[in-house]
């Protein structure tokens, strides 16, 4: 399979003008202007195959966003190279925008005073679908979205989660081949973000669509991606299936046991890190290696009813190479 | 093409849905539109003519205004510069579309609207001062007027794109936009004719691209100019465009890059 997405030391400075504080410093900046280069994104190189659902991963401000404006031409790098689609992204060829949808969470594209299905008329217009094909998809797209009676109402008038579902369907009418996704459900409620993420799957599954998806939602990453690219500090810290970042991130389990009498938590420090204890319960955090012989131990010198072993949550782990990077 | 008509269609509905704000713009064009007739009316007095115009002229000066403003001063400059700097524009940027031509089709939607709302103020307003227009017999002057008027649009149209994209290197264009358009309509003869202004100062101003937007137009409606001098005025208002038009180009562009250059 070719690839959808190829990224070689991609690499991304914002210039921001320095400004000095107060009125001299203004007009002081008219004239002689000095600059600051913050990077974005550090060298970045991965590659996506058409067909796959890829979560992006990293803190505020990590770079996640400019690699997908990167990525769908509306930056361009200071350095690397990229190809989507076989297109340069930022030459912005008509063939490659054709084919590709950005999705911003936080950006709308629709009309706001007007029904979404005017907004939908005009990208009809603009991506040139034939009256055929623009009912076929966006039938599809009502029934998948559960749109129904909310086309024909002025979009200003809708709720966020009905307005997500409507810019969505805006988005993709034109049955894009490449989507990127910058956190398609923030602000979201849970059943909002179920449809969100159901419907993300959908559309892989169904048209083999290349979608690439950031959120700080780990919910949606767990749910949707067997394969989570991270970046920190516009660095690719990590790139591969979602499984093994679990086992390469977090060294330690989470050893769980109830006691039928109290005992003394302090005593307990020595089979692993104590990170609670409540109503005759503990909870340790115990190194990989360790956890057999902290079980055993547990087993054999304290009256314990129940005890079980968990791997720690993903949110977890990807909360820790963010603060530890 | 097909984009910019449905474009259209949607911005006159959005126009229409927006009552209100039609309503209020409607009202304050008005208001401008009374106060600068009452305040001529006021300096020509019993004079014959005032500054070279009769009063009937005066008067179809100030009402031609009304229309001129509703179909060459009506941009969506703000529209642009806000969509810069909220962001929204990268919206149009990912999509296969020209802003321009989008831009000019939810332009003239609005134009549409607020010149049917002139023609019906003028009327009211010529029913109220019972004729005493001055309306030009020869069908040349008005197609002269008609091709001169559809210039002045564009021209105002690529002339406000320009400046508002400024908004790409700062984030404070509104400023120099509410700036260039109180002096455009100044320098256009949108306030006054520019026969008023000291010969000095008119010459300088007649180098400029501005008043071709309204001033030019109505002198050629009035019949104030010859038709040779009126087909010399619209070949040099036809050069202005051309010349704006590649500017605004330039600037559109150069912008573009330095929004992909530093983000947005």
């Amino acid at each position: 399979m070719a690839a959808a997405i190829e990224t070689k030391g991609l690499t991304k400075d914002y210039r921001s003008p320095l400004k000095e504080p107060g009125l001299w410093g203004g007009v002081k900046s008219l004239f002689d202007r000095q600059y600051k280069d913050t990077r974005a994104v550090d060298g970045v190189s991965f590659q996506i195959e058409e067909g796959e659902l890829v979560g992006f991963l990293g803190a505020n401000g990590a770079g996640k966003t400019t690699t997908l404006k990167m990525l769908s031409g509306l930056l361009t790098p200071t350095a690397g190279s990229a190809t989507a689609l076989g297109h340069v992204p930022w030459k912005r060829e008509s063939d490659f925008q054709r084919s590709i949808s950005l999705v911003m969470g936080q950006r709308s594209q629709l009309w706001w005073e007007i029904p979404a299905y005017e907004t939908f008329k005009l990208n009809q217009a603009i991506y040139g679908l034939s009256e055929a094909d623009f009912r076929e998809h966006l039938d599809e797209l009502v029934e998948l979205l559960d749109l129904g009676e909310h086309l024909s109402v002025p979009v200003k008038k809708l709720s966020l989660g009905q307005r997500m579902r409507a810019e969505l369907a805006a988005a993709l009418l034109h049955r894009p081949r490449l989507l990127l996704l910058d956190e398609p459900t923030i602000g979201l409620d849970v059943i909002m973000q179920k449809k969100v993420r159901e419907f993300v799957k959908v559309y892989n599954k169904r048209y083999g669509a290349t979608i690439m998806l950031t959120s700080h939602n780990m919910t949606d990453v767990v749910e949707l991606c067997k394969r989570v690219i991270v970046i920190e500090k516009g660095r690719l810290l990590y790139d591969g299936p979602l499984d093994r970042l679990v086992e390469r991130y977090a060294d330690h389990k989470i050893l769980r046991a109830r006691f039928t009498t109290p005992v003394d938590p302090a005593d307990l420090k020595i089979l692993g890190a104590v990170i609670k204890y409540e109503d005759s319960t503990i909870t340790l955090e115990v190194p990989r290696a360790q956890m057999a012989a902290s079980a055993a131990a547990l087993l054999r010198s304290y009256p314990v009813a129940d005890l079980n072993v968990e791997e720690v949550a993903i949110d977890d782990i990807v909360r820790r190479l963010f603060t530890h990077g | 093409m097909k984009t910019y008509w449905v474009a259209y269609q949607i911005a006159l509905q959005e126009t229409l849905q927006r009552r209100s704000t039609l309503i209020m713009d409607r009202l304050g064009g008005f208001a401008v539109v009374v106060s600068l007739y009452s305040f001529w009316i006021a300096l020509i007095g019993n004079k014959a003519t005032f500054l070279g115009y009769t009063r009937a002229e005066m008067l179809t000066y100030v009402l031609a205004l009304n229309i001129l403003r509703s179909f060459v001063f009506t941009g969506r400059g703000w529209q642009l510069v806000g969509e810069i700097s909220t962001g929204k524009i990268s919206s149009y940027l990912v999509r296969p579309l020209s802003y321009q031509g989008y831009a000019l089709a939810l332009d003239l939607a609005q134009k549409t609207v607020h010149v049917a709302a002139a023609f019906f103020e003028v009327g009211l307003l010529a029913l109220l001062v019972r004729g005493g227009l001055f309306l030009p017999s020869d069908p040349a002057t008005w197609i002269l007027f008609g091709v001169a008027v559809l210039l002045s649009s564009l021209l105002f149209f690529f002339l406000e794109f320009m400046v508002s994209s400024l908004a790409f290197w700062t984030s404070e264009s509104g400023g120099p936009l509410f700036c260039f358009e109180l002096f455009l309509q100044f320098a256009a003869g949108a306030f006054f004719p520019l026969d008023v202004l000291p010969l000095a100062l008119r010459r300088a101003l007649e180098a400029t691209p501005f008043p071709y937007m309204v001033y030019f137009p109505v002198r050629i409606f009035l019949e104030k100019v010859s038709p040779v001098e009126a087909l010399r005025i619209l070949g040099m208002e036809a050069l202005w465009l051309a010349a704006v038009y590649a500017a605004a180009m330039t600037v559109w562009r150069r912008g573009v890059r330095s929004y992909a250059a530093e983000g947005g």
